[in-house]
């Protein structure tokens, strides 16, 4: 295998990018400069359903949806790993098969804590 | 082996004294605590005197008195460099063991009769104890770090007895001043110590001193070490431009100021130099600078000592020139001659401090000699004693300070006439000053306030055996080195084989002829004779008391109705430039120095106050920094050569 | 190896104990697991292992340093009955998460590769980021955490960007790979390994909190509470100086050239700046923070100076430091909470200033003796553990010749004596009002021992001598 490039080889990759980047500025020129523009304040206005804006967009929500949103992205991750196990199941064999219960007994602790710590309760 | 314990055994007891007293000076009764103390330090120097038997018994059997080195064990080491924890016996660590330990166990004695009535007598006794046992690791210390941990110490401790009566914010001030100095000289003493590893690879004084000698006189690095290690010296024993912190010491209790003050600690320095004095015949330049630094301390020490009033200040001035003395000794390689001075200082200055002790203690605390006079009756032991030591520390025959002043003064004239004539004109003002403070606390009339008088009193036993002690110490200690050869030369002479190898013309015999010697000896005892008569006239005979500071000086009518006209006259002559003199040394010298000191704190504290804007507390700024540091690394690095 | 897993099991366990009503087992718990993990730290003694693939090595020396951190840890820890008074505490959490931190700390001891130390360096880091912010009544506990994260999240950027240049220019993550692409290169180094060195010491010079990137370090210390400040000044820093001792020593001591003119004037400002900037803070808690920086720059000296003493430097000096560090904020943790208790009565001074300290050890002897004997340990006086550390740092300095740093370094500790002895002076030498204060008999074990261990390593610095 080549194992020492020349800049010019990298000539191919530039070309994409600046193609990419390319495609991407002028469909946003042409499309701002093309469609019509009627300005008002209605028109300015922020949008919200159909309903009159109230108040600062800034206000105290509740942890509870960053909390079961943060679990949620945890447990999505965690669980990707069974992927690749499953799929060299055979392969890894008995070592594997120990390591993978680790870790879901782990991961199962974590979500008993979870639980017991009455994160997932909503009232 | 015996050795071993015996050397052990020595700081030893103090350190127990120290830890008895210091963690139960609550629960034991005074009197216990006192005599625990006085035992533990007399212990030692009981042990001190059989180790000296001893090793007087083995010189003599031997004829070889090399020094004993006692290992008790091995203590650290960092790559090549190994220091154990050892003692190192020879003349030199016994002379000042017996005086540490001697003097010492005289000075707590002492303290029990004058502390007795202190609310923190067990927490005073615990830190003398402390202090006699760093002082001892001090001179016994086989090698540099086991001094420079002593010498440590003794400042700890000096600082905690400074800072004694710690109630008064002033005495918080004189202690941290005293440690803030020290420390400024101890960062000399140290960095010398990192020289000598740099250059010699150990801190034991017998290998650095052999090596030593096979190097060529005027080695700039010798040069660097001694002048390093000279630093500390001006630090613990109080030369220009490190002495202001000496007489603000003179907060601490009386018993302080003779045991730390006077007698043993403010002598270490002189000890590191007769120590190290291989080194210091190799760098002539060094002894020329402390020779110049010797003579102009011990000069503005003595003027400044001319106008105080303080009792403890006069004496402690008195001891700041005398060590200027000593340090001249040392600098014409006369090192027996400074140690024997060393010796007899520490009789006659502790003899006068606990003097003044006792006269403070009659006089219920109060130190202005102005309101006093008078006292030879109401204390007849202290007024004996104390005039005693007035005599020594003139100089005048036959006691103890006049054999050693005068060789030191006889070695001087041999190197330099100029520097001669200067200290006899400082031996002349030592003189003055001591008889005005002789005269006018113990002769003429009182004047003190009614309710003093009413309760002056002689002081207990306690207080007056060690001054009789001290004071029979001071007339006879000239015995121990009579001119011309005296013991104290002979048994100190194997100390300076390495130096006598490597600079033998130093060392050459005397070239003055005795008919010189007797002259010379004869001018400084005149001298001093003179000055102490001109005290007589002046302050008893025509009974002078110096003017509180409130009243303003004579008008000029006064002066010509005023019957002492002569006085006045004399005053205008001699004293009042000499006065002046001493005035300006004083503020200049005080204040420039205390200013540099101050500055320096200044500096600091104002670069502290700027350094502190830095952080304010914005995270934005806090990562502005840290990306323009990355920035200068990174350019530093790669652009700039280095 | 052995206390990286057990740890982690402990860590676990300890969250689960939580669940148990009453809150007494958890001390004691927290307690056994952090001794069993230090016993079980010297099962591989004498013994050199590579663990995990060649991911960590266990040698004498990593064993040295664990034991330091996990003693330190277990002193902190000691000293932390208060959680059980406080009704908002959430100790299992404390100590899970301080279990989990030791984790961190053991992987940047012993890493054998860069990924490793990352790894390490981020578990200990938001274990710490979210300990500081653990007083969550408190505004200043807050912000601290706040600051501390987003300051350290910046920095693990350039850390990890640092990382990222070196394996671009090396081709590898171990600290073998790299050393073996440093002292025979093929055709010269490479720029990006240059850079990146520099970028990877940045990074772990943060976490040591060596100026100029210091400044999170006063306000994260000052908000974070007392014991978890005790902790990351010396957990923490011990770390992270084992973690710059093996990357310097192993991966780059063939460019010792390149960085140690860096290392010396990172090493110079961090003395000044701690210590001069030391001098002007009236609170004690606020001082021991500039104080951790300047003893951080004392630590770089041996760096800076690299060479055959430098190992034996760094192990006595964070030994030292760490001792009287836990003695001094153990105490300030009594004094600040007696203090608290009076100022509700009566209104004072803040809690955790200078003057909390008057008269301590008139009724408290052993309180400020304990106190005396840490601060003149730091201070480096002779006959404690403070001036041994500061003896063997300085030696490596003549070692290398590099006196300046030296004249520096004696300079500045005697700035240090200034700040160090005004708490000295208001125990001993002040007047105050404060009343006996109650130890528990445990906590009192505790500072004994760190004042014994203080004095003990003062008077017999050979004591350590030999073990690795």
């Amino acid at each position: 295998m080549n194992t020492s490039y020349l800049p010019s080889d990298y000539l191919p990759v530039l070309i994409q990018l600046l193609l990419a980047l390319g495609f991407i500025v002028t469909t946003m020129i042409v499309t701002h400069s093309v469609g019509p523009k009627r300005k008002s304040q209605k028109k300015d206005d922020p949008f919200e359903c159909g309903i009159p804006v109230q108040g600062d967009a800034r206000t105290p929500i509740s942890i509870k949806y960053f909390l079961i949103a943060i679990l949620f992205v945890l447990f999505d991750v965690e669980v990707i790993f069974l992927y690749p196990w499953a799929v060299n199941f055979k392969g890894l064999g008995l070592t594997g098969f120990i390591e993978m219960i680790l870790f879901m007994g782990l991961l199962l602790a974590g979500f008993y804590y979870v639980i017991r710590k009455g994160v997932l309760k909503w009232e | 082996m015996q050795t071993d314990l015996l050397c052990a055994l020595i700081p030893l007891f103090p350190l127990i004294g120290f830890i008895i007293n210091g963690f139960g000076f609550r629960r034991i009764p005074k009197s216990l605590a006192g005599a625990i103390a006085t035992v533990a330090v007399l212990a030692s120097f009981l042990t001190s005197c059989f180790l000296f038997g001893a090793f007087l018994g083995n010189a003599n059997l031997t004829s070889t008195a090399g020094p004993l080195k006692a290992v008790l064990f091995d203590w650290i080491s960092v790559g090549d460099l190994d220091i154990s924890f050892s003692f190192q016996i020879d003349q030199l660590s016994l002379l000042m063991l017996l005086v540490v330990t001697g003097v010492g166990s005289l000075i707590h004695l002492y303290s029990i009769g004058y502390m007795k009535h202190d609310e923190g007598f067990g927490k005073f006794m615990a830190f003398l104890n402390l202090f006699v046992f760093f002082m001892l690791l001090l001179v016994m210390g086989s090698n540099y770090v086991i001094m420079f941990i002593g010498w440590e110490g003794v400042g700890l401790c000096s600082y905690l007895l400074i800072g004694f009566w710690n109630t008064n914010t002033n005495y918080n001030n004189a202690a941290r001043k005293a440690f803030v100095m020290n420390r400024i000289g101890d960062l000399g003493f140290l960095l010398g110590i990192f020289w000598i590893i740099n250059l010699f690879g150990t801190t034991e004084y017998t290998d650095v001193f052999k090596q030593a000698t096979s190097l060529a006189i005027g080695d700039p690095e010798i040069l660097a070490i001694t002048l390093l290690l000279f630093v500390g010296a001006m630090g613990k024993s109080a030369q220009i431009p490190l002495y202001t912190w000496l007489p603000d010491a003179m907060a601490g209790p009386t018993p302080v100021s003779a045991l730390i003050h006077a007698a043993t600690m403010v002598t270490a320095g002189i000890y590191m130099v007769v120590r190290s004095n291989v080194l210091y015949t190799l760098s002539p330049l060094t002894l020329e600078i402390i020779g110049g630094i010797a003579i102009a301390t011990a000069l503005l020490a003595a003027s400044i000592g001319l106008l105080q009033n303080d009792i403890k200040k006069v004496l402690a001035y008195s001891t700041v020139s005398q060590l200027g003395y000593m340090f001249l000794g040392l600098s014409v390689t006369a090192y027996t001659a400074g140690m024997f001075h060393v010796i007899t200082h520490a009789f006659f200055k502790a003899l006068l401090f606990l003097g003044a002790g006792s006269v403070i203690h009659a006089m219920s605390d109060e130190q202005d000699i102005r309101n006093m006079g008078g006292l030879r009756k109401s204390l007849p032991v202290t007024f004996i004693t104390f005039l005693i030591g007035t005599i020594a520390i003139s100089g005048l025959p036959p006691f103890a300070g006049f054999f050693s002043k005068d060789e030191i003064l006889a070695h001087v004239f041999e190197h330099n006439k100029v520097l001669w004539a200067l200290g006899v004109l400082g031996s002349a003002l030592t003189s003055f000053y001591m008889f005005r403070l002789l005269f006018l606390t113990f002769f003429g009339e009182f004047r003190g306030t009614e309710e003093q008088r009413h309760h002056l009193h002689e002081s207990p036993a306690t207080m007056t055996a060690p001054l009789v002690f001290l004071a029979i110490l001071s007339a006879a200690g000239g015995v121990l080195n009579l001119p011309g050869g005296g013991w104290l030369s002979d048994f100190m002479a194997p100390l300076f084989e390495g130096s006598r190898q490597v600079n033998p013309e130093a060392f050459a015999e005397s070239t003055i002829d005795h008919s010189t010697e007797y002259i010379l000896m004869a001018v400084s005892a005149g001298v001093a004779l003179i000055s102490g008569i001109i005290a007589y006239v002046m302050y008893v005979s025509r009974g002078a008391v110096p003017a509180p500071e409130t009243t303003e000086r004579s008008m000029p009518e006064q002066v010509v109705y005023n019957k002492y006209y002569v006085d006045e006259f004399y005053e205008a002559i001699i004293v009042r430039p000499i006065r002046g003199l001493g005035d300006a040394l004083y503020s200049f010298g005080e204040f420039i120095i205390d200013g540099v000191v101050n500055g320096v704190a200044w500096l600091v504290r104002a670069g502290s106050n700027q350094l502190r804007l830095l952080q304010n507390g914005s995270i934005g700024f806090y990562v502005f920094a840290m990306v323009l540091s990355i920035v200068a690394i990174i350019a530093l690095r790669f652009f700039v050569r280095f | 190896m052995f206390p990286i897993v057990l740890l982690s099991v402990f860590g676990i366990l300890l969250l689960f104990l939580g669940f148990l009503k009453s809150r007494a087992i958890l001390l004691p718990a927290a307690l056994l697991f952090l001794l069993v993990s230090l016993a079980v730290n010297f099962i591989d003694w004498n013994k050199t292992y590579l663990y995990f693939n060649g991911m960590l090595l266990s040698d004498n020396l990593s064993m040295v340093f664990t034991a330091i951190v996990l003693g330190s840890a277990f002193m902190v820890v000691a000293l932390s009955g208060s959680f059980m008074e406080d009704e908002s505490a959430q100790p299992a959490e404390y100590y899970g998460i301080l279990l989990f931190s030791l984790v961190g700390a053991l992987m940047m001891i012993g890493f054998e590769n860069l990924i490793m130390l990352f790894v390490g360096v981020e578990i200990l880091s938001v274990a710490m980021y979210v300990l500081t912010g653990s007083d969550k009544r408190n505004l200043r506990s807050n912000e601290a955490a706040l600051k501390y994260f987003l300051m350290g999240a910046f920095t693990t950027g350039i850390m990890l960007f640092g990382m990222a240049l070196l394996y671009g220019a090396t081709g590898s993550f171990t600290l073998g790979g790299i050393r073996a692409y440093a002292v025979n290169p093929q055709v010269g180094l490479s720029l990006l390994f240059y850079v990146g060195l520099l970028m990877l010491l940045i990074g772990l010079l943060f976490k040591v909190s060596a100026a100029p990137f210091h400044f999170w370090t006063p306000d994260v210390y000052d908000g974070a509470p007392t014991l978890f400040t005790a902790f990351m000044s010396t957990v923490v820093k011990t770390a992270g100086f084992a973690a710059l001792f093996r990357l310097l020593s192993i991966s780059f001591s063939g460019v010792y050239t390149f960085w140690w003119t860096i290392l010396a004037i990172i090493t110079t400002l961090t003395l000044v700046a701690g210590n001069i900037t030391a001098v002007y803070q009236n609170s004690f808690k606020r001082m021991m923070a500039y104080s951790s920086i300047s003893h951080a720059g004392y630590l770089l000296i041996g760096l800076a100076a690299l060479g055959q003493q430098t190992k034996q430097a760094i192990v006595f000096y964070s030994l030292a430091y760490s001792v009287a560090t836990i003695a001094a904020f153990g105490v300030l943790l009594l004094v600040a909470r007696q203090r608290n208790a009076e100022t509700i009565t009566s209104g004072g001074s803040s809690s955790e200033s200078f003057d909390a300290f008057n008269g301590l050890a008139r009724q408290n002897p052993l309180l400020g003796f304990a106190m005396a004997v840490s601060m003149l340990s730091l201070a480096g006086i002779p006959l404690t553990a403070g001036f041994w550390g500061k003896f063997y740092m300085f030696s490596t300095a003549v070692e290398r010749g590099q006196i300046w740093l030296l004249v520096v370094a004696v300079l500045m500790s005697a700035v240090g004596i200034y700040y160090y002895f005004r708490v000295i002076i208001a125990m001993y030498f002040r007047e105050g009002a404060t009343a006996p204060i109650r130890v528990a008999p445990f906590y009192r074990y505790v500072l004994v021992v760190a004042t014994l261990l203080t004095i003990g390593l003062g008077i017999a610095p050979g004591l350590l001598e030999g073990l690795f």
